[in-house]
């Protein structure tokens, strides 16, 4: 057997092998690695952003997955909500799949640790889960009145008794809708809500979905994406670079200006998803490198046959 | 009378919801009010027989020592656990339920998700080859747009990341559209054969 039959014939198990060792190791050992930001993710950061300080406007975060989307889902939530804290924007959760209510709170407590102010309520309304037969009616019914459609929140409060309602009853002031997701992509939002009511819909969703997302960022029904786990390190980054300063946003400066990510005065829990994106690269590397090889083998075991 | 009367209910039904949809009258509005708490009141009872049918099929394979018994006996504990810890300590930070979710479900669920990348390696190396002109520039997309995905392509050239953008905005888009388009015809079509009642598959065989 000749050199090109054996990478032919490979056991997929070293491959196997060497994946794991891609990814785990650049985890172990974090190296600095630059993050440019792109258009989809700025838009996204960029109205948040104008909704800083106003208790007239609020944004919502729908939790549409389960712990399986998690390590490239969380990193976003976790940086949409480290951006609305920092910033004093009010913020909504809600979920439609009992499995994504423990994720809720999960991906709240992690923020809420560093920002003690904060209060439920207040800063923060978490409605938690309501079932999905409940999903169309609601997302109608918070064109009309927010407390009315959900009534109660994850404590089981009147949401509408609660401090933050005071000047949001709407999608006039509640202005943006944020799905995380591994397939939908805020299809419920962008089909019934945003033509009736106008509101602003994005999403975060898995790299694999992506493609499939970029007909409704061109028509506008999406506003912007979090691409995966390179969507939650581009948020990340503009956090760390200027809500976590308290700069003014600049889409250049966003592009330009390097954030450390080696550097431990940021939390680990607030870079991990740059941290992940050297394992994705070393991973993607891995994976065009097995491409070239194979073909390289294909081809030249095409050649021989050819000559037999 | 058992296909019937669903039938009935179903074509009235999706009529009733097209002239809400088109008609924003008042009496449209508390039809869909009134469908409103009828959904609020039969939704418990989905949960219910969900969890009695996961019950029977599992209790029946434990039971007669189906093939892999053991794995319906899991479900089942971890069923009655995971349900119990939550109606008994709640669902807050520092309870019995959280704990599982945190240590059990988080890790075992992001496990089962991340088998894709090997799985993706694997299938790169043994089956993604240059076999023709098309499958050639699919590969050449695919390296393209797996480069301009991490930081490293855009410090190889600039290019790489634009490049990636127009395949995703370009070809990408009107495939991906082309597709929406005749899932949304389908989608179409075969409503309104149910709502025509020239669609029956959905109410099963029999009488």
């Amino acid at each position: 057997m000749n050199f090109f039959e054996r990478i032919q014939a490979l056991d997929r198990r070293w491959i196997y092998l060497l994946v794991a060792l891609a990814i785990t190791v650049p985890l172990v050992l974090v190296f600095d690695s630059k993050t440019y930001t792109t258009e989809p993710t700025e838009n996204i950061y960029q109205l948040i952003d104008s909704f800083s300080g106003r208790d007239d406007r609020a944004i919502m975060i729908n939790f549409m997955h389960d712990a399986s989307t998690m390590p490239e889902l969380f990193p976003m939530e976790v940086a949409i909500l480290r951006h609305a804290f920092l910033r004093d924007v009010k913020v909504f959760t809600i979920c439609f799949t009992p499995t994504a209510a423990p994720l809720v709170d999960y991906a709240i407590n992690t923020v809420k640790e560093e920002f003690p102010d904060i209060q439920s309520g207040v800063d923060y309304i978490n409605i938690g889960y309501k079932p999905a037969a409940l999903y169309l009616p609601i997302v109608l019914g918070m064109g009309d009145d927010i407390a009315e459609a959900v009534e109660t929140d994850a404590e089981g409060r009147q949401i509408a008794n609660l401090p933050m309602m005071e000047n949001i009853q709407n999608y006039n002031e509640m202005n943006l809708v944020i799905e995380t997701s591994g397939s939908s992509f805020g299809a419920m939002w962008y089909i019934y809500a945003r033509p009736r009511f106008g509101v602003n819909v994005a999403a975060g969703i898995t790299a694999v979905m992506a493609a499939d997302a970029y007909p409704f960022l061109q028509t506008g029904q999406l506003i912007g994406i979090l691409a995966g786990l390179k969507g939650a390190a581009e948020y990340e980054k503009m956090v760390d670079l200027f809500a976590a300063q308290d700069r003014p946003f600049s889409r250049e400066r966003a592009r330009e200006e390097h954030v450390s990510i080696t550097d431990d005065a940021v939390l680990y829990k607030f870079r991990v998803a740059r941290i992940g994106m050297n394992a994705q690269t070393v991973a993607h590397i891995l994976i065009i490198v097995f491409i070239i090889i194979g073909n390289v083998g294909y081809f030249f075991e095409k050649q021989r046959e050819k000559k037999v | 009378m058992k296909r019937q009367i669903p039938l009935i209910l179903i074509m009235t039904l999706c009529f009733l919801f097209v002239f809400h949809a088109f008609i924003p009258h008042k009496y449209s509005q508390d039809f869909y009010q009134w469908w409103l708490s009828w959904v609020r009141a039969m939704t418990p009872f989905a949960v219910v027989l969900g969890v009695m049918s996961l019950s029977m099929i599992h209790w029946t394979k434990i039971s007669r020592r189906l093939p892999n018994w053991q794995y319906s006996a899991v479900t089942l504990i971890a069923l009655a656990f995971t349900t119990l810890a939550g109606f008994l300590w709640g669902t807050q930070p520092g309870t019995p339920y959280m704990w599982i979710f945190t240590n059990m479900q988080m890790p075992m669920a992001s496990t089962m998700f991340s088998l894709l990348a090997f799985y993706i390696a694997s299938a790169a190396y043994k089956a993604f080859r240059a076999r023709s002109l098309e499958a050639t520039v699919l590969l050449l997309a695919a390296i393209i747009v797996m480069l301009a995905q991490v930081p490293i392509g855009m410090a190889i050239s600039r290019w790489i990341p634009q490049i990636s953008d127009w395949i995703l905005n370009v070809p990408n888009m009107a495939a991906k559209r082309g597709i929406a388009l005749g899932v949304g015809l389908g989608m179409t079509a075969t409503s309104l054969k149910i709502m025509l009642g020239i669609e029956r598959t959905y109410l099963g065989s029999g009488d």
